[in-house]
């Protein structure tokens, strides 16, 4: 009895010192809410969320990270630009099939060891071997098997390539190939799992700038600074002590928690939310247009009547752009229609998405559909997943409202995500809205991940074998100018074919205080949090 | 006395072996249910931004999906028989310990919500009875009505712009404890009990603290049911004979009222306090959602939109156990009411 009050008594004494302590830290802790929840520690387990991505970079590192660059005024990853993370630097052979690495002779592992090339051969021969997401997406940069890494000595990395292809590097900053403490994971594999994925991706076996501290899937995460850490910029270790990452489901109570303090970053409001805290200049909104992502009005290619090239055209002359714009997004974005092309060609190739030369515009659009032989229109159905019903709603009904006036009846059909998605990979879905995002969002990625093949990200299901021709010759293209020669003709098929129409380019809304200094936007779409200080 | 206890129990064992074939066919409904809804885990959670036909093709393999629906309900039973509910694919967890960290989450914020929600009905509930017609009778079903008609979520909204965002009296609505406060030792997961076993008594408060509001909201929702039925109930006691025969006696009106009327006004509240909690566990969804509160209806719900499978099967086999067990419970505290119930 008596020592079971005196341990209650010390449990209640060390309760009540430690919260002195972490008040004094709320300055040096960022509190982070979203909607989202993170449900792994590895990135790399089919499944993972994009809370997860975000999560792995900051306990683990890769060889290179992403450089950043301005856009507009606003600091946004480049992928042109490399920053070194475990490597130090990197030399390419003149033929650019050699790429070595010299890596960092003071990096430690969590845990003390040192970082090894054995290190970095285990991680990437994971990538591309074992049952991972990383398989698929380190093919784009041909990274595909085993016999390309080579560990020259303790810290000399060798990656050799079957052809010089400009995403080898940038597929290496991506959050796949994060590299993982060997000795520790090897020591954690079983026969039926020589990967190590199920330990893996309930611990953390790495390198990077925060430690986990706690981890509540679905509730919180608490990370603790890696004082060790010295991969950043400035050579040393990331801006704040913790991070605190809570999910809020609510965007209501999202918005409320930052504008009354007690929450210091958030990127996951609603529009209005956002436009209306930017509005009242108490907090710093970041508002970045995501450069890789695109939404679209999509339709099947394979499905009547959408077959018809004049039918897709009649519905881009018929979309009420500039109203679905402000309903859906609030202006908050790039939008990618109004354009004007001189010659009816694409002004550039150098990148896509560029905007389009649409505009709402009835009469040109019923004559399209006098041409495609249906004057008097038809009926279809126009899909979208709960989860966009945010966005897709009021644009839906906007749509639905103009091409009654062509004469086209629409149905709105509100799908749960995963029927949704479901739909869409079986190709069941004629006439719809989705988003496109691309790690990499390089002109030819777009082209080669969105437009080819029977996979699901080929919207459309497009399958023009001018466009495949295209966009895998732009991929080994060295010279810049032939790359934009492929993109100008690559842009304008696309315009004239009309296998989907972009609409725009929604913003990320970053909404801080005015003390969080730092914010970039990420290629993943999280935050970086090694980016952050306060000021 | 005993006798009675131990009919009681006979009783309650009789009922709970009566209930299992119930079970086990939710059970199988559900998985059913499941699969037939037309949405694909595997193709939702295969989102990577190159996903391909390969990577659905794994995380169905990992699902086991891949197997027939005969021999996956066949290995559904076993697992759920050795006490494995599978893994959630939105949590990356064991279903089991999902729910396991979530319910005391729920029971907590239910059985608070039903405790405000008895402790304001039950008054309402006589006081419009003994003053049938009046003003106060007329008030009661004005505030009855209000409270039924505001979706919770509203409510909650509300309560949450008034007294977190304007007034600034609650706490930030994110969950259990203010995130800045150590959690208690874990006991028995109910963060009120666990706060006062540790003697952290600042720790409870900040507990308390977060539960009012959405333990409000909800009570709020059902403070309707209740009154009305304890209303229509005391009505019907107060004109019965025992109690014309204790006002003709010159009993104590006081004595009168609660003893002679208002217990036997309370076995159908009882009834419907049971339905009313087990209904309120599942259906606080928006509250939870609403206030962050990490119980297992929000849980249930995530999980439902992406088609995660396990963790809505044992989401609704969790819920199902529970109804049994609540109505065994009412049917207990029936006998202790009403001595005539345990005589069959």
């Amino acid at each position: 009895m008596t020592t079971a009050r005196t341990s209650l008594l010390a449990a209640a004494l060390l309760a009540s010192t430690a919260l002195p302590a972490l008040a004094q830290t709320r300055a040096e802790t960022l509190r982070h809410v979203t909607g989202a929840a993170i449900n792994t520690l590895d990135p790399n387990i089919p499944g993972s969320t994009r809370e997860a991505f975000g999560l792995s970079l900051l306990t683990y590192d890769r060889l290179l990270s992403f450089g950043k660059k301005q856009l507009d005024g606003k600091w946004v990853f480049d992928l042109d630009k490399f920053q070194p993370e475990l490597a130090e630097s990197y030399t390419i052979s003149p033929d650019g099939l050699k790429i070595t690495f010299a890596l960092r002779k003071d990096a430690k592992f969590h845990d003390g060891t040192p970082v090894t090339a054995e290190d970095v051969k285990w991680s990437l021969d994971r990538a591309v071997t074992a049952n991972v997401l990383g398989k698929g997406q380190l093919l784009t940069g041909s990274l595909t098997s085993p016999d390309q890494f080579k560990v020259v000595d303790a810290h000399t990395f060798e990656v050799t390539l079957p052809k010089p292809d400009k995403l080898a590097l940038a597929n290496l900053a991506v959050v796949y190939p994060v590299i993982f403490n060997s000795k520790l994971a090897k020591s954690k594999a079983t026969a039926e799992d020589p990967w190590a994925l199920n330990w893996l991706k309930e611990n953390t076996a790495g390198s990077g700038a925060y430690i986990i501290e706690s981890y509540k899937p679905g509730e919180t995460t608490i990370l603790r600074r890696n004082p060790d850490w010295n991969r950043g910029s400035a050579d040393k270790p990331a801006g704040f002590k913790r991070i605190i990452t809570q999910t809020i489901p609510e965007a209501a109570t999202r918005a409320n928690l930052v504008e009354k303090g007690d929450a210091d970053i958030v990127i996951d409001l609603q529009a209005t939310d956002a436009a209306d805290l930017e509005k009242k200049g108490k907090l710093k909104v970041v508002s970045t247009p995501q450069y890789n992502a695109i939404t679209f009005v999509s339709f099947n290619n394979q499905i009547p009547p959408f077959d018809k090239i004049e039918v897709r055209k009649a519905i881009a002359a018929a979309l009420p752009y500039e109203d679905m714009f402000k309903a859906a997004l609030f202006g908050r974005g790039a939008p990618l229609y109004g354009a004007t092309w001189a010659d009816g060609k694409a002004p550039t190739g150098a990148i896509f998405p560029i905007p389009q030369p649409v505009k709402t515009d009835l009469e040109a659009a019923k004559k399209f559909l006098a041409a495609a032989g249906m004057p008097d229109g038809f009926s279809t159905t126009f899909s979208f997943n709960v989860g966009q019903a945010g966005t897709a709603e009021p644009m839906a009904a906007l749509l639905k409202e103009s091409l009654g006036k062509i004469g086209i009846k629409v149905d709105i059909q509100k799908l749960p995500d995963a029927q949704m998605s479901t739909l869409i990979n079986e190709k069941k879905v004629p006439f719809f809205t989705e988003g496109i995002v691309a790690w990499l969002p390089s002109m030819d990625y777009f082209y080669r991940n969105f437009y080819i093949g029977p996979i699901r990200w080929n919207y459309s299901s497009l399958n023009d074998p001018q466009i495949t021709e295209w966009a895998q010759a732009a991929r080994f293209e060295p010279d810049a100018a032939k790359y934009a020669a492929y993109g100008k003709e690559l842009n304008t098929r696309h315009f004239e074919l009309m296998p989907q129409i972009p609409l725009w380019q929604p913003s990320q809304d970053a909404v801080m205080q005015p003390s969080v200094e730092g914010y970039v936007y990420q290629f993943h779409r999280q935050i970086d949090f090694r980016d952050l200080s306060r000021k | 006395m005993s006798s009675q206890l131990a009919t009681t129990a006979k009783r309650a064992g009789r009922r709970f072996l009566s209930s299992l074939p119930a079970l086990f066919g939710v059970l199988v409904f559900t998985f059913l249910l499941m699969r037939v809804l037309p949405g694909d885990p595997a193709v939702f959670f295969a989102s990577g931004p190159t996903a391909g036909k390969e990577e659905i093709e794994l995380i169905r393999k990992s699902m086991g999906l891949d197997k027939p629906v005969p021999e996956q309900l066949v290995r559904y039973l076993g697992d759920v028989g050795t006490g494995n509910l599978g893994r959630s694919l939105t949590t990356g967890q064991p279903v089991l310990s999902d729910l396991r960290n979530r319910l005391p989450a729920s029971l907590e914020l239910t059985f608070s919500a039903l405790l405000i929600a008895l402790f304001t009905a039950i008054p309402l509930g006589v006081a419009a009875a003994l003053r049938q017609g009046s003003a106060v009778d007329h008030l009661v079903r004005f505030i009855c009505a209000l409270g039924v008609c505001v979706p919770t979520f509203v409510s909650g909204l509300l309560l949450i712009y008034a007294f977190y965002y304007l007034l600034g009296w609650a706490p930030d609505p994110t969950g259990r404890v203010d995130i800045f406060t150590s959690p208690p030792p874990l006991v028995t997961g109910f963060l009120l009990i666990d706060f006062a076993v540790a003697g952290d008594w600042e720790g409870w408060r900040a507990a308390a603290r977060q539960l009012v509001l959405p333990a409000f909201t909800m009570a709020l929702f059902v403070v309707a049911p209740l009154a009305r039925i304890t209303r229509a109930a005391m009505l019907a006691s107060l004109g019965s004979d025992f109690v014309r025969t204790a006002k003709s006696l010159g009993l104590p009106r006081r004595k009168i009222i609660v003893t002679y009327a208002l217990r036997n006004a309370i076995l159908p509240v009882l009834t419907i306090a049971g339905i009313v909690f087990s209904t309120m566990l599942g259906a606080n969804v928006l509250v939870e959602k609403v206030f962050s509160w990490p119980g297992v209806a929000s849980y249930a719900l995530d999980a439902l939109l992406s088609s995660d499978y396990a963790p809505v099967q044992g989401f609704v086999l969790l819920m199902a156990s529970i109804f049994v067990i609540v109505n065994l419970t009412v049917d207990v505290l029936y006998g202790i009411a009403d001595p005539r119930v345990s005589v069959e």
